[in-house]
């Protein structure tokens, strides 16, 4: 009897050592095992989601006197750009030249201000979530050229021209890719001052404004006969 | 005379505009008004525009705008800066508004069709045959046999004449607008919760609200000029924007939240605010004490899509307990498992609905309209307003947005739909004998039973029950959904159809005799816009060859059918004629309308119009002189004053995506065209913006189907199929599963495809849900 006692009292002991074993084993299997966290979905709909971007600071830019010593203008706005709608290139010397989006660029071109040394207004980037600027806008360190070009720029289309009827808004006559977010170019002290907006604080801007250049995709113009 | 008080006064002005702070101030509190200025700085010096003022031709939000005239010519279109609507902005549409008359393909005489051809006849003629045409079909087939389908953009006069040839001379309730595709569920929801139609607050609420939530409502599109108010008050005093919605959209990239939901599970969302509001003792108990009643109502109604279906709700009065009990099925965790909202949105938005010091403004429009439940939907939110008694106040609004520019003022106000007189209903004998007495009828020429809604009208067309349609002033040819049923039945043999219109469209090449109509500005009325504000406009230019107004044709053809004694309007008097006709209707301090000379020299004036002042906030005593009951509120539109708080469950929709038709269809507008583009695609600015439909894809549906943007997709659903191109992550995203598609194009007719199941109370049809099945080809 007793031995039978001991035999079972092992068996037991046995047994428990077993089920702890597998438990703690699976234990350390979950530990090393790092599950495949479900992606948040994202929405994002690239033409639509800028335009309300900077609209919080609408209302700042209505309220801006306007600085008419130091406005810039298409021209100057035009110049550095290689063709209309290129990236522009960077029109001052650069120090830092290894640090990126917030560490360098962004720093001035987020938000813009006032430059004493430039006496200028910096302008301010209509897509701050592309912080590795340098890969689109690059320096201009010498006016010399490699071999000249006949490369000509393109015209860039008139301030004024562009409406319809002469009082209804103007049409958006740019492609708005990576410049989705009107009120970066079109509003405050360094916007070019023949295309800066009158009302800055109407913040839903293509409810007035529209694309010339829609391109018709997959099907033919419809003619009603 | 009406001009800009900027203008005529530009030189100080310019003065002022030195006085750089005050400017900017002005700026800041009335950015419209410096905008309308701004506008004219584009103009030549010395120009010679007259400026008159209109309501806006499209949108029911009924904006002020300033037509410049000049050598008889609209050659211009400004803000009005004075209309409290728009303050002086407009929309794309607005703008170029005036383009929208001078297509080169404008209908300037009438066509009669002759053996399969459309002959050009004098006016005289064709209204000769119209006249004789009715003669005949009542005669041989009764006088049920003939119908008027009118439009949500007909002017008051014109609705006014049409209800009072039909529904007092002839003596048929055929009589129908489109408005029923887009309003009947506003107006059955306002009947059922308080037994008067229309908004009891009005857009002064945006100024005062503290949070917006938009149910199932693209605004930024499709009602630009007040989302526009939303988002300015944002900037001054950061309220905050909910976007509740199935779809992704400019509303959503603007709004502070975006809340995804399953297609008709907003009963269940708004059911689970209620019980949150309940459980959290956020109900307002004196309020609901004193205005509320608790009702049930008939529960698995169908959905109509069976010829002569019928529908009656049966109405029970509950205890506040059993409504409680009720809501136990809509707790945050069941509906999250039904709608896809999570537990936290559910009870982030009842938290804004509950908090007492948040006033809330609801808005929607076709999302809850456009719904086979759409007056349970409308039922549902009054629920959340009146439980917390956040209604009938500045800034606590459950708003109802209407679409076009008059489907308040003509079709609810005069009432052209079939059960409805300008004053009551049909089947009430004070109403009937009312608008007799008005009409110069003998009473008994007023039929007692209500005849067709639109669908089955169109429905009766094809069977034969109807053989004469008149349309005017809309396009069902594009917008009826199932169209192919009804495009073949005004086909049949033996139907004639009169359309009047401005412009060739898919209705008139159906029509037998094609009237060419004046629109707009090119005659003289009214409109009545979402916050029951009626607007005035006279007629500023000529309409082009015979073209007539709508209301003039149906004068005409009355007197030919021997209803001088009623149409005795004088040509030049006869708009006025009929107003002050038409405010006889709905004298009373509910619902009297403002005299002619304040609607001509005043941004347009809201009825009830008592004692020469508008009434902004209904059923509230401090500011509607028709409360009388000694209460802070009156809900007088019910017997016993009291609104009703109704118990509307969750139902299903009619069709649902399953194996081979395995996607939900939504149809929709886009911010450039007004509905079915007859004008809008007519203006070369919003042409090119928007030059075709398209068919909208989640991206990563598109890239599971190999679909990029441009490639042909073809969609098929049970009742047809059609080919248009792919739009991936351009205006809107659908959510997965999901495809949207717009319905102006006229070469991509998505109403082929779409489901005319119905709201058994309202009658109106679902175009936001259906299953289709998607091909890359």
């Amino acid at each position: 009897m007793k031995r039978v006692g001991i035999v079972s009292l092992l068996i037991v002991l046995l047994l428990s050592f077993i089920m702890v074993w597998i438990s703690s084993y699976r234990t350390a299997l979950e530990g090393a095992y790092i599950p495949l966290e479900k992606q948040k979905e994202e929405i994002a709909i690239p033409s639509e989601k800028g335009v309300f971007e900077r609209a919080m600071f609408a209302l700042d830019y209505a309220k801006m006197p306007i600085d008419t010593d130091h406005q810039r203008s298409l021209k100057s706005y035009y110049q550095n750009r290689a063709y209309y709608g290129a990236p522009p290139s960077i029109s001052h010397p650069v120090a830092d030249e290894r640090n990126m989006g917030g560490m360098a660029c962004l720093k001035c071109h987020e938000n813009g201000g006032y430059v004493e040394k430039y006496q200028a207004y910096t302008p301010v980037t209509p897509h701050p979530e592309k912080v590795n600027c340098r890969q689109c806008h690059v320096v201009q360190k010498t006016e010399g050229v490699f071999k000249a070009t006949q490369f000509k720029k393109e015209r860039f289309s008139k301030v004024g021209t562009n409406k319809a009827i002469r009082t209804s808004p103007p049409v958006i006559p740019h492609s708005i890719e990576l410049r989705e977010n009107c009120l970066a170019c079109h509003a405050g002290p360094a916007a070019p001052k023949e295309i800066r907006v009158s009302h800055p604080e109407r913040v839903n801007c293509r409810q007035c404004h529209v694309f010339n250049n829609k391109e018709l995709s997959g099907t033919k113009s419809f003619v009603r006969e | 005379m009406y001009t800009s008080v900027l203008l005529s006064d530009r030189r100080t002005f310019l003065k002022k505009m030195a006085v750089l702070s005050a400017m900017t101030a002005a700026a800041t509190m009335f950015p419209g008004i410096l905008f309308a200025e701004e506008q004219e700085r584009g103009l030549p010096k010395g120009g010679n525009l007259d400026w008159k003022k209109a309501p806006c031709r499209f949108c029911g939000v009924g904006c002020g705008v300033l037509v410049g005239v000049e050598n008889g010519k609209a050659v211009a279109v400004k803000g009005d800066p004075k209309s409290p609507v728009n303050k002086g902005l407009c929309c794309v549409k607005g703008y170029h508004s005036v383009l929208s008359m001078y297509g080169k393909d404008r209908l300037t005489q009438p066509l009669v069709k002759k053996q399969g051809k459309y002959v050009k006849t004098s006016m005289k003629e064709a209204l000769d045959l119209i006249a004789e045409k009715m003669q005949t079909t009542i005669k041989d087939y009764g006088k049920d046999a003939v119908s008027i389908y009118g439009s949500g953009q007909w002017t008051i006069p014109d609705g006014y004449v049409a209800s009072k040839l039909f529904k007092g001379c002839i003596g048929t309730n055929n009589v129908e607008a489109n408005a029923r595709l887009c309003m009947a569920s506003a107006v059955t929801g306002f009947l059922t919760s308080f037994g008067a139609d229309e908004p009891m607050g009005c857009y002064e609420d945006i100024d005062h609200a503290d949070v917006f939530v938009l149910w199932g409502n693209n605004m930024a599109e499709m009602h630009p000029v007040l989302f526009s108010r939303l988002l300015d008050q944002r900037l001054k005093r950061g309220v905050k924007i909910i976007d509740l919605a199935t779809r992704t959209t400019r509303t959503s990239m603007a709004a502070d939240k975006v809340i995804l939901f399953k297609p008709q599970t907003d009963l269940a969302i708004a059911n689970a605010i209620c019980y949150e509001i309940i459980k959290n003792g956020w109900v307002n108990k004196s309020f609901i004490e004193r205005h509320c009643n608790f009702s049930k109502g008939a529960t698995k109604m169908g959905y109509g899509l069976k010829d002569k279906y019928k529908f009656k709700d049966r109405p029970a009065k509950i205890s506040f307990e059993e409504y409680k009990a009720f809501l136990e099925d809509y707790t945050p965790k069941k509906v999250a498992q039904i709608s896809g909202v999570s537990v936290k949105d559910i009870k982030y938005m009842a938290a804004y609905y509950g908090d007492p010091n948040k006033k809330v403004m609801s808005l929607w429009c076709m999302g809850m309209n456009q719904h086979t439940r759409g007056t349970w939907m409308n039922n549902l939110v009054y629920n959340i307003h009146l439980l917390t008694g956040k209604i009938a106040a500045p800034g606590n609004s459950p708003f109802s947005l209407t679409g076009q520019p008059s489907a308040c003022g003509t079709v609810r106000e005069v009432g052209t739909l079939t059960h409805k007189l300008p004053h009551g209903v049909v089947m009430n004998k004070k109403h009937r004998e009312h608008a007799a007495h008005i009409w110069q009828v003998p009473v008994e020429n007023i039929s007692p039973k209500p005849s067709y809604h639109t669908v089955e009208m169109f429905r009766a067309l094809d069977r034969g029950d109807i053989r004469f349609m008149w349309i005017q002033v809309t396009n069902p040819m594009v917008t009826m959904p199932k169209l192919k049923r009804y495009r073949d039945a005004t086909k049949k043999e033996g139907r004639f159809i009169v359309v009047s219109d401005i412009y060739p469209t898919p209705t008139t090449d159906i029509a037998d005799v094609i009237l060419p109509s004046a629109m707009w500005i090119e005659r003289e009325g009214m409109y009545g816009n979402s916050e029951r504000r009626t607007q005035y406009f006279e007629q500023m230019v000529q309409p082009p060859g015979e073209a007539m107004s709508d209301t003039w044709q149906l004068i005409e053809v009355a007197k030919r059918m021997g209803f001088e004694k009623q149409f005795s309007y004088k040509e030049e008097t006869h708009i006025e004629e009929i107003y002050a006709e038409y405010r006889r209707h709905h004298e009373g301090e509910k619902h009297a309308m403002a005299p002619l000379n304040v609607l001509k020299s005043e941004p347009g004036a809201q009825w009830p119009y008592v004692n020469g002042k508008s009434t902004q906030w209904r059923f509230n005593a401090q500011y509607d002189p028709a409360c009388d009951n000694g209460k802070e509120f009156h809900f007088y539109g019910k017997p016993d004053g009291k609104a009703v708080i109704w118990q509307r469950p969750y139902e299903p929709a009619p069709e649902e995506p399953d194996n081979e038709f395995d996607f939900w269809l939504c149809t929709g507008r886009v911010v450039e065209h007004w509905h079915t583009g007859s004008m809008t695609r007519r203006i070369s600015v919003l042409h090119q913006a928007m030059p075709h439909a398209y068919v909208e894809f989640h991206p990563s549906d598109a890239k599971r189907m190999q679909i990029q943007t441009g490639d042909s997709v073809k969609l098929t659903t049970r009742r047809g199929s059609i080919k248009l191109p792919a739009s991936v992550n351009e205006r809107g995203v659908p959510v997965k599963g999901h495809v949207f598609v717009p319905f102006f194009d006229e070469n991509v007719l998505i109403n082929d495809l779409t489901l005319d199941a119905f709201c058994p109370i309202s009658k109106q049809p679902d175009y936001k849900k259906c299953a289709v099945k998607v091909e890359k080809v």
